[in-house]
């Protein structure tokens, strides 16, 4: 994957871990649902930022 | 295998050259590097234990934000414009420029006091993250008053996360150094994500229009729980100056900024103050009210932000125990001249694991931060004093270099002297630092000037 991609990818998991929290916080989603949200986010942030990184 | 070892560990070796030479021109970073470390720095597993404990000490809102913003700003200007001038006029780290001006023998003292103090933060971090992985093997977390481990769970717990960071730090300084900054602004999210999701636990309302009624009388409601002593503005001010007080007023952190090419790069500490030493303060406050004021960052972080929760208090704790015990290294290593870097490292990581187990040091962690800096900064006066003082009464600086004493007798009178004072002094440990900073700046000054006379 070219680094402009895994920047790209980067952000969106970012962006999800942060829409999480809001949509649990609006009441749009279950605490449970927030949590494995926020997780699975969490790790494509991980994931994709640490290539990322590796090709800096 | 040994020849391996021996590789590996000359080329650690290599890594650190630099920490017994002033900083080379092309080895200065640029301003980007320096908001990203601080940015990653201050947003530690302790984080929230500190805003929480102010939710215990019964703060009101009002006093939590305006002491948090004045704080946090008298902190950068200490950095910007009393650390950060020094370390690039000197380009040497705290510990080689005291040993000019205090000799090699007080150096070792000095440095001593300094390891064995951010072992004790290091210790801290890594009981902060004991919290979040005992949840799982049902290990209760030390009471607000535990001073010894209440288990053999907690002990075991504490040298294995140690014994894990230790070896991580061992391992690859470096390498994980770049991984902690992809960490960093994720940790900042758990935080935000956290304070936010168990809004609605509290009662807030999704139009925000209740926020500061709830925040008055349900997070920040200026009741302290039991045993705990209510805190004012002046606290919260006071507290958010010196909590990293040994670093700006102190010099430890002539290390970091004598590689920045400018002394207005103090201004990126703003970087680490504003978003980590408030909104993630104001954040891990929210979190402790959610779970009924209960000090127990494990429990907070997994009920506001599940595991994801978890594994960002224990990447928060180890991120930033990872740089504390390269400092606590840096600071043994002028003890232990021969030494290598990864031996430095594990003699570091061995004693910062073992005051682990010691819960005394995380329930009180408000009181070890101020004590922490309290000790170490009549150093910081006596550094400013010879470095901007001294040349203008026409003082012979760097006496004991130029005279080859081991022991700059003046340099430890004062030292001893004020943390004595200090002591004495019948106001909130708190506030001792400052009055003890003016009386060691000036004690050092006139003492020497009649030393001169």
């Amino acid at each position: 994957m070219t680094k402009k991609g895994l920047t790209a990818l980067s952000l969106v998991s970012l962006a999800a871990c942060l829409a999480a929290p809001v949509l649990r916080f609006l009441g749009k989603i279950s605490p449970e649902s927030y949590k494995l949200i926020f997780l699975a986010a969490s790790v494509g942030w991980f994931v994709f930022a640490t290539l990322w990184a590796r090709r800096r | 295998m040994a020849g391996r070892l021996a590789s590996i560990a000359s080329q650690m070796d290599k890594l650190y050259e630099f920490d017994r030479e002033p900083v080379s021109l092309d080895k200065l970073q640029s301003g980007g590097k320096f908001a990203g470390l601080f940015a990653g720095e201050h947003v530690a597993a302790t984080e929230f234990v500190i805003g929480a404990f102010f939710v215990l000490h019964g703060v009101t809102a009002k006093d939590l934000l305006v002491g948090l913003l004045v704080g946090n700003l008298l902190a950068i200007l200490s950095w910007t414009f009393i650390c950060a001038p020094i370390a690039v006029r000197t380009r040497l780290t705290l510990y080689w420029y005291l040993r000019k001006i205090a000799g090699p023998g007080l150096t070792i003292v000095y440095n001593l006091a300094n390891a064995v103090l951010y072992c004790i933060l290091a210790g801290a971090m890594i009981a902060v993250s004991a919290t979040a992985v005992g949840l799982a093997f049902r290990i209760k977390t030390p009471a607000l008053n535990a001073v010894f481990p209440s288990s053999i769970g907690w002990v075991l717990l504490t040298i294995i996360i140690g014994g894990l960071f230790t070896s991580l730090a061992i391992l690859g300084f470096e390498k994980l150094s770049r991984f902690a900054e992809v960490c960093s602004p994720w940790i900042f999210i758990v935080f935000i994500a956290g304070a936010l999701a168990v809004l609605p636990r509290l009662g807030v309302r999704a139009d925000f229009s209740n926020f500061w009624e709830i925040a008055t009388t349900k997070i920040w409601n200026g009741i302290p729980v039991a045993g705990q002593d209510r805190f004012s503005l002046w606290h919260i001010m006071f507290f958010a100056w010196f909590c990293n007080l040994a670093m700006h007023i102190g010099l430890s952190d002539l290390a970091i900024f004598r590689y920045a090419k400018k002394w207005t790069y103090g201004l990126y500490t703003a970087f680490g103050m504003y978003p980590g030493h408030m909104l993630a303060w104001i954040c891990s406050g929210i979190m402790v009210a959610a779970v009924g004021r209960e000090m127990n960052p494990g429990l907070m972080a997994y009920e506001s932000a599940g595991l994801a929760g978890v594994a960002g208090l224990l990447l928060a704790g180890w991120t930033t125990a990872n740089p504390t015990l390269y400092r606590a290294g840096l600071a043994l290593q002028t003890i232990t001249p021969n030494w290598p870097r990864w031996k430095v490292t594990l003699a570091a990581g061995a004693i910062t694991t073992g005051l682990s187990c010691f819960p005394v040091f995380f329930v009180k962690l408000l009181d070890y931060v101020a004590i922490y800096g309290l000790v170490l900064m009549p150093m910081g006066a006596i550094v400013f004093a010879e470095h901007w003082v001294f040349p203008r009464l026409r003082i012979e600086s760097f006496s004991a270099e130029k005279r080859g004493w081991a022991f700059n007798w003046t340099a430890l009178g004062v030292w001893v002297g004020t943390l004595a004072l200090c002591f004495l002094m019948p106001i909130h440990l708190y506030f001792r630092w400052l009055p003890g900073y003016f009386i060691a700046l000036v004690a050092y000054v006139l003492l020497s000037l009649g030393r001169k006379s």
